[in-house]
């Protein structure tokens, strides 16, 4: 060091600073240099994968999942829920090594297969970080079992949000409200207003702890809340639509049938309290042994049948109203009657017999309807029965419904309209046909049928519900008051047909229905019946509908015989779970011969 | 600088060249109130230190509430899932099949039509019709048949009276004499089990194989 500050260092040394301030440039340069490549790399070449890396280190993401919407039945009883599940997941990385031990305390705890949880423990492929050990677990336990593997010191499982959905009553409705699958509905209305059931899943992202997941303070964080979905609020009864569909699968055990449907409705709000068909499923399990694919849908709504001589009521009650025909007009009915492309027969053998009109009813004649119906000419008939809702949707809610089928009546031959008004040559579904048996019921004012509820938009963007209900007058009151006085001598023990349909107590109008089936392969009858029963009590103060429809029965009989006793026992039910008094009305007095 | 105003004017001249010859200017030392400095140092450090002590202790809340937040998060939503769980088990109490399940196995039936009692006047409506167990719903499907590997047709074994066509009567001709006395036991307890008559058939049968054993 230089002894003299002020000249020493000016003079003598000039040169070293100078060298050293070089070489010291040259070195931040190069240092610099290394940086601007660097830069240029990260900004110029891929930005976005740097600063996406960059955002992910320590920062946490988590889906917020939507609860689904409960589908709840008209007293607020849930029929499907939702409650939160949680998947399992495992990273093979950590848990390959311990698989063996890990997979049988999983397949203990969680009642899972050990064999598939052992194959995801050690990654169904390799590099594999993500494998699915099992699915849609109660919280509780998944927490709990969780908790048991952190005690044992075991790595690599995980837990995430996986919503389950429960169906509380297993097969009640289940038909109607559908099912899920893995991740989205497949079926009624689960699938029908998805939409609104499923809500929008919300967003939480947070930079955190590494592990733990705890949020830093202070720290950016954003929160997009979920928004649940909506329930849906049914008119089915859940009770009565349980009982509803005990009662018809005994019957289609007891006589063999090959399916059955059965309606009931509110006569005077057109609400549909049971919708039920057998066989059904369990929604909790769609995929149980035995279950067909047909069966997990609703027949009752996508499938046409001739609906036989419940239609009769329709005939006369058109017939009435245009004042072509009364209850007490004479007919002489012959064995059989030989119309253009074939005879027309009864069910029952008989001679020349000599009815009344509620005779041709409570004895259900072929002939005698036909007799009666010659007063219409096609296209009035048709008129009535458009106006009766059939040959149109009933727009319920219900996703795949028929229309059914009802001939125009412009090109309407009269064999066909012969046909036509005893029920046969037409096809109907089963809520239609009860929402036409239920304007009878409703002194003549159909009340379109409705399954929801207040209002709600299915995902085609329909909208149904008791809402929109209307109510259109299709025959006088005076036809519908005297069709129903004919149709309660089809219950009375001697003139009538079905008086198994009787419930005790309670006066009943009803009609039987016996109608060939058409075989869906060939399109023709193939010898099998649909025997159906469709009736209202009390018959003079109408409050329920009932409709039952049993296919291809295994045993001889008619809609009186197999489906009276159906309909006898839900409407006796429904008449005291809502406390319907008996009306001790006077009984019909129509004379059935004269 | 005052001063000399206030003196006689016959000093004036002599103060006044005096005053010249000091007017020539000189530095004057620069007057340095040194104020004290380890008040304002003492300030400073303590604002600094009290800052980041603040900062500190109020970062270590911050995140203490963070963690209490996580874990009371954590708590909440095992509690949501237990009241989940619970309410399912609710549910699956009231599912109407339980219900009417265990209804009928204490002797309940669902009647067939309804009857009511006037509570003011005692009185009935609607026709009283005897509910039989017969009119009990069949709640559950019958079982499905078993397929035949676990359902074989039952091996019937037949004891007839008749001893020439019994298959057993010949085999204590073949067999050791010790083993037929049992033998023959045990199928004669089979017989009086299976028949009501058993004691009057089975007795011949057991004196026609003695006879022939002799």
């Amino acid at each position: 060091m230089p002894s003299t500050r002020a000249t020493g260092k000016r003079g003598a040394s000039r040169g070293a600073p100078l060298l050293r301030l070089r070489v010291g440039f040259v070195l931040i340069a190069i240092v610099l240099s290394f940086f601007g490549a660097r830069l240029v790399q990260l900004q110029g070449m891929d930005p976005r994968s740097y600063a996406a890396m960059a955002a992910a280190e320590g920062s946490a993401r988590l889906t917020l999942e939507a609860e689904r919407g409960d589908i709840l039945d008209r007293n607020g009883v849930p029929l499907a829920d939702s409650i939160r599940g949680k998947m399992v997941i495992a990273d093979p990385v950590l848990t390959a090594g311990k698989a063996p031990e890990l997979a049988r305390l999983l397949s203990d705890r969680l009642s899972i297969d050990y064999f598939k949880t052992l194959s995801a423990l050690r990654g169904r492929k390799t590099g594999s970080r993500y494998e699915y050990v099992a699915r849609r677990v109660p919280s509780t336990l998944a927490g709990d079992t969780l908790d048991a593997l952190d005690e044992a010191g075991f790595e690599g499982i995980s837990l995430e949000d996986d919503p389950i959905r429960d169906y509380p009553a297993g097969d009640v409705a289940a038909n109607l409200i559908g099912y899920m699958g893995t991740d989205e509905p497949l079926g009624g209305f689960e699938r029908t207003f998805d939409k609104q059931l499923a809500g929008v899943d919300g967003l939480a992202t947070w930079q955190s702890t590494s592990g733990k997941g705890v949020r830093i303070p202070l720290r950016e964080s954003t929160l997009k809340e979920p928004q649940d979905g909506t329930p849906l609020h049914t008119t089915i009864d859940r009770d009565l639509q349980w009982f509803t569909g005990k009662v018809l699968a005994q019957a289609v055990r007891q006589y063999r049938a090959e399916s059955a449907s059965a309606v009931v409705l509110d006569s005077r709000t057109g609400e549909t309290l049971a919708l039920v068909d057998v066989p059904t499923f369990d929604a909790n399990d769609p995929t149980a042994p035995g279950v067909k694919k047909s069966d997990r849908g609703s027949r009752a709504m996508s499938d046409t049948y001739e609906p036989g001589s419940v239609e009769k009521v329709l005939t006369v009650a058109s017939l009435i109203d245009a004042g072509k025909a009364f209850p007490r007009q004479k007919f002489k009915v012959p064995p059989s009657l030989a119309r253009q492309d074939r005879v027309i027969g009864d069910w029952f053998d008989h001679g020349m017999i000599k009815l009344t009109l509620a005779g041709i009813i409570a004895k259900s004649s072929n002939i005698g309807t036909v007799l009666a119906a010659d007063a219409f000419s096609p296209p009035q008939l048709v008129a009535y029965l458009q106006r009766f809702g059939l040959g149109q949707k009933t727009n319920v809610g219900v996703s795949g419904e028929t229309q059914g089928i009802l001939t125009p009546g412009d090109v309407m031959t009269s064999q066909t309209k012969d046909r036509v008004a005893f029920g046969q040559s037409l096809s109907v579904n089963v809520l239609q046909m009860a929402a036409a048996v239920n304007t009878i019921a409703n002194a003549g004012v159909r009340v379109s049928p409705s399954l929801i509820s207040g209002t709600a938009v299915t995902d085609e963007g329909l909208t149904v519900g008791t809402d929109t209900t209307t109510r259109t007058r299709v025959v006088s009151k005076e036809a519908a008051r005297g069709t129903a006085k004919m149709m309660e001598k089809v219950v009375d023990p001697e003139d009538g047909v079905a008086p198994a349909a009787a419930v005790p107590g309670y006066l009943v109008a009803g009609k039987t229905g016996t109608a060939q089936r058409v075989e869906a392969e060939c399109g023709c009858y193939d010898g099998s019946t649909t025997v159906s029963f469709g009736g209202f009590a009390p018959a003079d103060d109408a409050r329920f509908t009932v409709y039952v429809v049993v296919h291809a029965p295994g045993v001889d009989g008619g809609g009186g015989s197999i489906a009276g006793p159906v309909f006898s026992r839900i409407m006796g039910y429904v008449l005291g779970r809502y406390g319907v008094e008996p009306t001790n009305g006077t009984p019909s007095r129509l004379p059935v011969e004269w | 600088m005052s001063s000399p105003a206030l003196q006689p004017r016959t000093r004036v001249t002599r103060l006044a060249q005096e005053a010249v010859d000091k007017a020539r200017l000189s530095v004057v030392p620069r007057v340095r109130t040194r104020a004290p400095r380890v008040p304002f140092v003492t300030l400073v450090s303590l604002v600094l230190v009290g800052g980041i002590v603040g900062l500190l202790l109020f970062n270590t809340s911050m995140q203490q509430a963070s963690f209490a937040a996580s874990s009371l998060q954590s708590e909440a939503d095992t509690l949501a899932a237990r009241e989940q769980t619970l309410r399912m088990e609710l549910d699956e109490l009231r599912n109407p099949q339980r219900v009417a399940q265990q209804a009928q196995s204490m002797g309940m039936v669902i009647p067939a039509a309804p009857v009511f009692l006037d509570l003011k006047t005692g009185k009935t409506t609607g026709v009283r019709t005897p509910s039989t167990p017969d009119d009990a719903l069949q709640l559950l499907p019958p079982a499905p048949p078993k397929p035949a590997v676990l359902a074989p047709p039952p091996t019937v074994v037949e004891v007839p009276a008749d001893t020439t066509t019994d298959p057993t009567a010949t085999d204590p001709t073949t067999d050791p004499t010790t083993e037929a006395p049992a033998d023959t036991q045990a199928t004669d307890q089979a017989t009086d089990q299976a028949t009501e008559q058993g004691s009057t058939t089975a007795k011949p049968n057991k004196q026609d194989r003695k006879n022939r054993n002799r």
